[in-house]
């Protein structure tokens, strides 16, 4: 008989009034994010205003999920105790991707050989849930 | 108003590193002994006692594995000492140099003519405690496997790679240049000569960041005394003069959801402190740059105007050591000399005293007059450093 081994979670994102939005329409599988209604700015990550002009009339808007591998890393080791339910997926690639509309998002570049990774590669969003109903968008190549 | 000249650092003071606790059964110390170890080196340095300071100025830099709200008025309490003014150094590894600026302007305006600057951490011996992180790592890079600096850090390497085409030699040769200075250094903690063949064979710590690019975590102690020149020069040592000073934060090259993260809030930071020091390139005679990796080092260069961005063939024809073109990283820096958390930022600090003083020993740059010291800290989302600041020291104002 093996012992019963207890799954380490993941950190998962704190859900603030800021951020809900996001979160919610990630949950339908929909990528949005704030632009400003005045000087048209992207705006990410969520604030409670344009880091451009200052402006309040931010507006959640969708985007195409469509953009390229800016830059990566292969993490290798884990570093710190709150991240160590990621030792089993080790290796593995995080990712700066620039978005089609300009912002650029932090995720995983996920269902590509590491190999195969590169800057430049063009991806797409895929949501995987990570629990308590909370999405996370992943991309992987297109 | 400027600042320039009217202060100088008149003491200094460095714990030896070490990693105790980072093994279990070894004997340990807490942050509040790294911290009146090295306050009181300082003191002694400088000719001063505790007493001294009693209205007086202190600045507490936060470390991030003990942060406390009221941290500047625990650093009075554990040094017996009644500030008359407390400062609290929140810039992360920046905090070192930019109280230096800090500082100089209280005591230039008359409030105080001495200030304290003492930081200390005891990440391997100390749990720590309260550790919370910004909100944008917290939602937007933890849940996604981010590990923290080496992995942040990972993503501006490799980009700078793909923009510049600089490989493992250019990289190379900066660590194996701040390893032969740890060698000629007996306060550093790794002082083993390094090969470009070792640092190139080193394994991944995240691609493409090798062991050899990282900082040390370590345990210790740094102060520096910052004082009037008028009373700088009724003590020790001979006065280190803050001739230039500059502050950046949250700097974004381009817009703010899509900044050129291979360009450093340095270029601005810098760029103040060079005006304020009315010094150009060749006046520079040492260069002590914040160093949690390597790729940081030569960027900072680039954005400091001492070579082009992407400028390959400088970083293969300048020659860094102590003796060359241009020395960098004299005392091995914070990844041969060890990193206490924030506390690493007074490191560039220390060393560009000692060398503009002339106690560089084995190391010591060939008539040193002018050097340069950067801090770094908070790695931004999808940027880099958040939190810069550049200084200009020189030996006569």
């Amino acid at each position: 008989m093996t012992e019963p081994v207890r799954e380490i979670k993941k950190p998962l994102p704190e859900i603030t009034p800021i951020t809900q939005p996001f979160w919610e329409a990630a949950a339908n599988g929909k990528l949005v994010m704030q632009r400003c209604s005045d000087c048209q700015s992207w705006v990410w990550c969520p604030r409670p205003a344009c880091v451009e002009c200052g402006s309040e009339k931010l507006q959640w808007t969708p985007v195409s999920g469509r953009g390229n591998i800016f830059a990566f890393t292969v993490i290798r080791e884990v570093v710190g105790r709150a991240l160590r339910g990621f030792a089993k997926d080790i290796p593995y690639v995080t990712a700066w991707i620039d978005l089609d509309e300009g912002p650029r998002i932090c995720s995983n570049v996920v269902q590509c050989p590491i190999e195969k990774v590169a800057i430049g590669m063009p991806v797409e969003v895929v949501f995987e849930e990570a629990g308590q109903r909370i999405f996370l968008p992943k991309f992987r190549p297109r | 108003m400027s600042i320039r000249g009217k202060t100088a650092i008149a003491g200094i003071g460095e714990t030896p590193t070490d990693r105790l606790g980072s093994k279990p059964g070894e004997p340990r110390k807490v942050t509040a002994e790294y911290l009146a170890w090295a306050a009181r080196l300082a003191l002694e340095d400088a000719g001063l006692t505790k007493k001294d300071f009693d209205g007086q100025g202190l600045a507490a830099i936060y470390t991030t594995n003990h942060s406390q709200p009221f941290w500047p008025e625990e650093v009075a309490n554990i040094l017996g000492i009644a500030p008359a003014v407390s400062l609290g150094g929140g810039n992360g590894g920046a905090s070192a140099v930019s109280l230096l600026g800090q500082a100089a302007a209280m005591i230039n305006v008359g409030l105080v003519d001495l200030v304290l600057c003492v930081a200390a951490a005891a990440p391997f011996s100390e749990q720590g405690r309260n550790r919370t992180e910004p909100a944008d790592t917290r939602d937007f890079e933890m849940p996604f496997g981010v590990m923290g600096p080496n992995c942040k850090i990972s993503f501006v390497m490799s980009r700078y790679m793909y923009e510049s085409g600089m490989t493992a030699d250019h990289f190379g040769k900066i660590a194996v240049t701040a390893r032969y200075h740890a060698t000629l250094n007996p306060d550093a903690y790794l002082r083993k000569p390094l090969t470009l063949e070792e640092y190139k064979r080193a394994r991944m710590i995240s691609d493409p960041i090798r062991l050899y690019d990282c900082v040390l975590p370590a345990n210790g102690g740094k102060a520096y005394i910052i004082a009037s020149p008028e009373r700088a020069k009724t003590l020790h040592k001979p006065p280190v003069y803050l001739l230039g000073w500059g502050e950046r934060n949250n700097a974004s090259a381009g817009p703010r959801s899509n900044a050129n993260p291979l360009i450093t809030g340095i270029r601005e930071s810098g760029k103040a402190a060079f005006e304020m020091a009315g010094v150009t390139h060749n006046d520079i005679d040492l260069l002590g740059l914040y160093d949690d990796y390597v790729p940081i080092i030569m960027l900072q260069i680039e954005d400091l105007g001492f070579c082009g961005k992407n400028d390959r063939e400088f970083f293969e024809k300048t020659d860094f050591t102590f003796k060359g073109d241009l020395p960098i990283q004299t005392g091995g820096g914070m990844i041969n000399c060890g990193q206490p958390s924030t506390t690493g930022g007074m490191l560039h600090v220390i060393e560009a005293v000692r060398q503009l003083r002339g106690e560089g020993g084995a190391r010591q740059v060939p008539d040193a007059k002018v050097g340069v010291v950067t801090g770094l800290g908070a790695v931004n989302y999808g940027k880099n450093f958040g939190c810069t600041a550049a200084a200009i020291l020189g030996k006569e104002v």
